[in-house]
C-alpha cells in the first residue's frame, strides 16, 4: 500500500496486538533497534519513517502540508488504517511523543495506550513554564545544523525538492545512521521545537506511560511532572541514565518499563 | 618499502633525541583530547583543550559533561544527533559545534568521537578529539553567507523575469493590435485618395505637389505598419528548426526579381558568388527576409548619381559560413550610429523613406538562427554586411 512505502513501514513479531514505534528528531527507525525486537515474539512490531526522515518518501515532504505535527499524526494514523491495526500501542520518542497524543485523540478506537518517551510538549519556556530553551536556542540549533551540512549540501534552491539526478547526494545521505535532507531536517527542527501542545493533554483518554530520562537537557524534569499533572491517566518513570535517548544508552531499563506498563492488570 | 625493510630502519631513529614522549603528546598534542563516561561526565581532558578554553583542570573534571562546554543550539544537536549517533554506531566524525570559554567567547571546533566498550558490550567511556577551525568557520559562514545571498537574487532575477516576460508579451499584444487596428483606415483612407485624385480637380496650382506629398506619407504609414506586423509576427513564431539549410542561388535571384524597379541608367549590377558555401544554415522564410531587406536597402541609399554595384558572396570561416552583401551606396558613419543600427525605428536617412524595421528584423532572424551580424561601412564609399552563421 502507498502510504506504507512513503513511510518506510516495516511490520514483524507476531501477536494479539500491536506495538507501533515512532521515531524522534534527528533519526529514524534504526533508533529502535535495541529494544523493538524485545517485543517480537509477544507483539506485532510496526516500525515507520517519519515523511522527510530516513528511507521515507523524501518527495513527499511538502513543507506547508508538514509545518505542524497534525500532519505526522494523519500519517502514523493512516498506517495503522492501512494495517488494519485496533487497540495499538503507540511508543513515541521526543516529538513524536507528542505526534502519538495527537493521534491517540484523534482516533481512540485505535490507539490503547502511549508510551511517551523523553516527552516534552513545549521546548520553549513560557510564562508559568520551564520548557528549557529560549527563541535564540532554536535559531542556534539550526546554526548548528547548517554548520554540519556546509560540507556536502548542494541543495541550492531554498524549495526543498527531490534530486533523483543527483544519486551521489543520496549515496552521502545513506552514508550514516540518521542522516536526512538538511532543508527538511531544518524544516522539522522548526517545527518540532516552535510546536506547543500543551492544551493536548487534558484531552487524551488512553492510559499513558512518561518515560523520562534523569539527566535529560532537552526534556528536563520539570516537564515530566508537568504532563504527568495534565494527563489525566499517566504513569512517570523516571529512568536512570542521562541524554535524551533511553531506547539507546538505557535499553534495558526500558524494555522493563514498558512491559511493566503494558502488563494486562496494573495499578494506576 | 615492504613491512619487514620498515622495521629494519627503525634502530636508525633515537625517538629520545625528540624529547617526544606519549603523556605530553597527549597533554600539548596540537588539537584538544577529552574522554567522557557514558552520561557526558569529563573524565580527562589535555592541556590543549584547557588552555583554548580557559579552564583550570580541576573546574570541569567530574563536574561538567561534554555538552555542558557547547553552545545550547549545539546541546540540541548533539543530544538528538550525534549521542545516539555514537550509541548506535560507535563513532561520529566532522561535527561542527562550538564551544564555549570560560570567558564567555566561543571556540569552533571539528569534533570526532568514539565510544568505547567494556567486555560485556556496555558503554564505557567516549574519546573526543577536537580541531580548532576558528578560521575555517569564518569561510564557511561567508560561503553559507554567499549561498543565501545567491538564493535571493536568483528568487529577485526570476520575478523580475517573470515580469518582463509578461510585459513583452503585453507590448507585443498591443503592437500586433494597433497594427492590425491601424492598417484597415489606413488603406481606406489611400483608396478614397486615389479615388480624389481621379476625380477631383483643384484650381490652386500647389495642389499638384500637395497631394504627391499626401500620397507619400500615406506609402510611408502603409509600409511602417506593415514593418510592425511582419515584426511581431516573427517574434511570435517558435524558433526554426536549427537543421534547416536554405540554397542561396535560386533565392537571391528571386528576391533581386522582386526588387522595385531603377530608373533608367541607373539599373543596379548584382554579383552574386556562391562557390565557396551554396547553402545557408537558416530557415528559408528567414534568410528571405533578411536578404530581401539587406538588397532593398542597398538600392535605397544607393549613392545619388551612381549606379549601384551590389555583390553577395558566401565565405567559409572556422565552423561557419559567412554570408557577405556589399554595396558602392552612401554608406554610414559608423562611429556615430553603430550602436543604434539595429534598434527598433532608428532611422539614419531622414530623405529616404523607411520604417526602421528593416535591420532590426536582419539582426533578430540572424539571431535566431544562432549567428551574428557584423557591419563596415564607409560614409560616401559604400557598406557591408556580413551574416556569420554556424554550419
Amino acid at each position: 500500500m502507498e502510504i506504507l512505502k512513503r513511510l518506510n513501514v516495516t511490520v514483524s513479531g507476531s501477536g494479539p496486538r500491536a506495538l507501533v514505534f515512532v521515531h524522534g528528531f534527528g533519526c529514524n527507525q534504526r533508533m529502535w533497534r535495541l529494544v523493538a525486537p524485545a517485543f517480537a515474539d509477544r507483539y506485532r512490531v510496526v516500525l515507520l519513517d517519519l515523511v522527510g526522515a530516513g528511507q521515507s518518501d523524501l518527495t513527499a515532504y511538502d513543507p506547508a502540508r508538514y509545518s505542524t505535527l497534525e500532519a505526522h499524526a494523519d500519517d502514523v494514523l493512516a498506517v495503522l488504517q492501512a494495517l488494519d491495526l485496533r487497540d495499538a500501542v503507540l511508543v513515541g520518542h521526543s516529538v513524536s511523543a507528542t505526534i502519538g497524543l495527537l493521534a491517540a485523540i484523534r482516533e481512540p478506537a485505535r490507539v490503547a495506550r502511549l508510551v511517551l518517551v523523553a516527552p516534552s510538549p513545549r521546548f520553549l519556556n513560557d510564562v508559568g513554564y520551564t520548557g528549557g530553551f529560549e527563541p535564540a536556542d532554536i535559531e542556534d540549533l539550526l546554526d548548528t545544523m547548517d554548520n554540519n551540512y556546509l560540507g556536502w549540501s548542494a541543495v541550492m534552491a531554498p524549495v526543498i525538492m527531490a534530486q533523483p539526478d543527483r544519486p551521489e547526494l543520496m549515496a552521502e545521505l545513506h552514508n550514516s545512521f540518521c542522516s536526512t535532507d538538511p532543508a527538511i531536517a531544518r524544516h522539522f527542527a522548526r517545527v518540532t521545537f516552535l510546536a506547543d501542545n500543551r492544551a493536548d493533554l487534558p484531552r487524551l483518554r488512553a492510559p499513558a506511560l512518561i518515560l523520562q530520562c534523569a539527566h535529560d537537557a532537552l526534556a528536563p524534569r520539570a516537564v515530566g511532572d508537568y504532563l504527568h499533572a495534565h494527563l489525566p491517566d499517566s504513569q512517570l518513570v523516571v529512568l536512570d541514565t542521562s541524554g535524551h535517548c533511553p531506547h539507546l544508552s538505557a535499553p534495558q531499563a526500558t524494555i522493563a518499563a514498558i512491559n511493566h506498563f503494558l502488563k494486562p492488570v496494573r495499578t494506576a | 618499502m615492504t613491512m619487514s625493510e620498515a622495521d629494519d630502519m627503525l634502530p636508525g631513529l633515537d625517538l629520545r633525541l625528540t624529547e617526544e614522549d606519549p603523556d605530553d603528546l597527549y597533554e600539548h598534542a596540537p588539537c584538544g583530547y577529552c574522554s567522557c563516561l557514558p552520561d557526558g561526565t569529563l573524565v580527562r581532558i589535555n592541556q590543549t583543550l584547557l588552555s583554548w578554553l580557559g579552564y583550570a583542570r580541576q573546574e570541569l573534571l567530574a563536574r561538567q559533561s561534554l555538552s555542558q562546554l557547547l553552545t545550547v543550539g549545539g546541546r540540541l544537536h548533539y543530544e538528538t544527533h550525534c549521542a545516539p549517533l555514537l550509541l548506535l554506531q560507535g563513532e561520529v566524525r566532522e561535527m561542527s559545534y562550538s564551544l564555549r570559554r570560560r570567558d564567555g567567547g566561543i571556540l569552533p571546533v571539528l569534533l570526532n568521537a568514539t565510544l568505547r566498550r567494556d567486555a560485556a558490550g556496555e558503554p564505557l567511556v567516549v574519546r573526543i578529539t577536537l580541531f580548532d577551525i576558528t578560521e575555517r568557520r569564518k569561510y564557511e559562514q561567508d560561503l553559507l553567507r554567499a549561498k543565501e545571498q545567491a538564493e535571493a537574487q536568483r528568487e529577485q532575477l526570476r520575478l523580475q523575469n517573470e515580469q518582463l516576460t509578461r510585459t513583452n508579451q503585453d507590448l507585443d499584444n498591443f503592437v500586433y493590435t494597433a497594427s492590425h487596428d491601424l492598417k484597415q483606415p489606413v488603406n481606406n483612407l489611400a483608396g478614397l485618395f486615389g479615388e480624389l485624385r481621379r476625380t477631383a480637380t483643384f484650381n490652386d496650382p500647389a495642389a499638384a505637389a500637395m497631394m504627391g506629398m499626401v500620397d507619400e506619407a500615406l506609402q510611408q504609414m502603409l509600409s511602417t505598419i506593415d514593418g510592425l506586423t511582419e515584426v511581431v509576427q516573427r517574434q511570435r513564431q517558435p524558433e526554426p528548426a536549427p537543421t534547416e539549410t536554405t540554397a542561396l542561388q535560386a533565392l537571391t535571384e528571386e528576391i533581386i526579381r522582386g526588387l522595385p524597379p531603377q530608373p533608367r541608367g541607373q539599373e543596379a549590377h548584382f554579383t552574386l558568388d556562391f562557390a565557396a558555401a551554396p547553402a545557408l544554415r537558416m530557415a528559408r522564410t528567414a534568410l528571405h527576409s533578411v536578404l530581401a531587406n539587406l538588397l532593398s536597402n542597398a538600392l535605397k541609399y544607393a549613392q545619388p548619381g551612381r549606379r549601384p554595384r551590389i555583390a553577395v558572396r558566401t565565405a567559409r570561416a572556422p565552423g561557419a559560413t559567412v554570408l557577405r552583401v556589399q554595396d558602392n551606396g552612401r554608406g554610414l558613419d559608423l562611429a556615430r550610429h553603430g550602436a543604434e543600427l539595429f534598434q527598433l525605428f532608428r532611422r539614419f536617412h531622414p530623405d529616404v523613406p523607411g520604417s526602421g524595421v528593416g535591420l532590426y528584423l536582419v539582426h533578430r532572424l540572424v539571431h535566431q538562427a544562432g549567428g551574428q551580424v557584423e557591419v563596415s561601412s564607409v560614409p560616401g564609399e559604400g557598406t557591408t554586411f556580413q551574416l556569420i552563421l554556424p554550419e
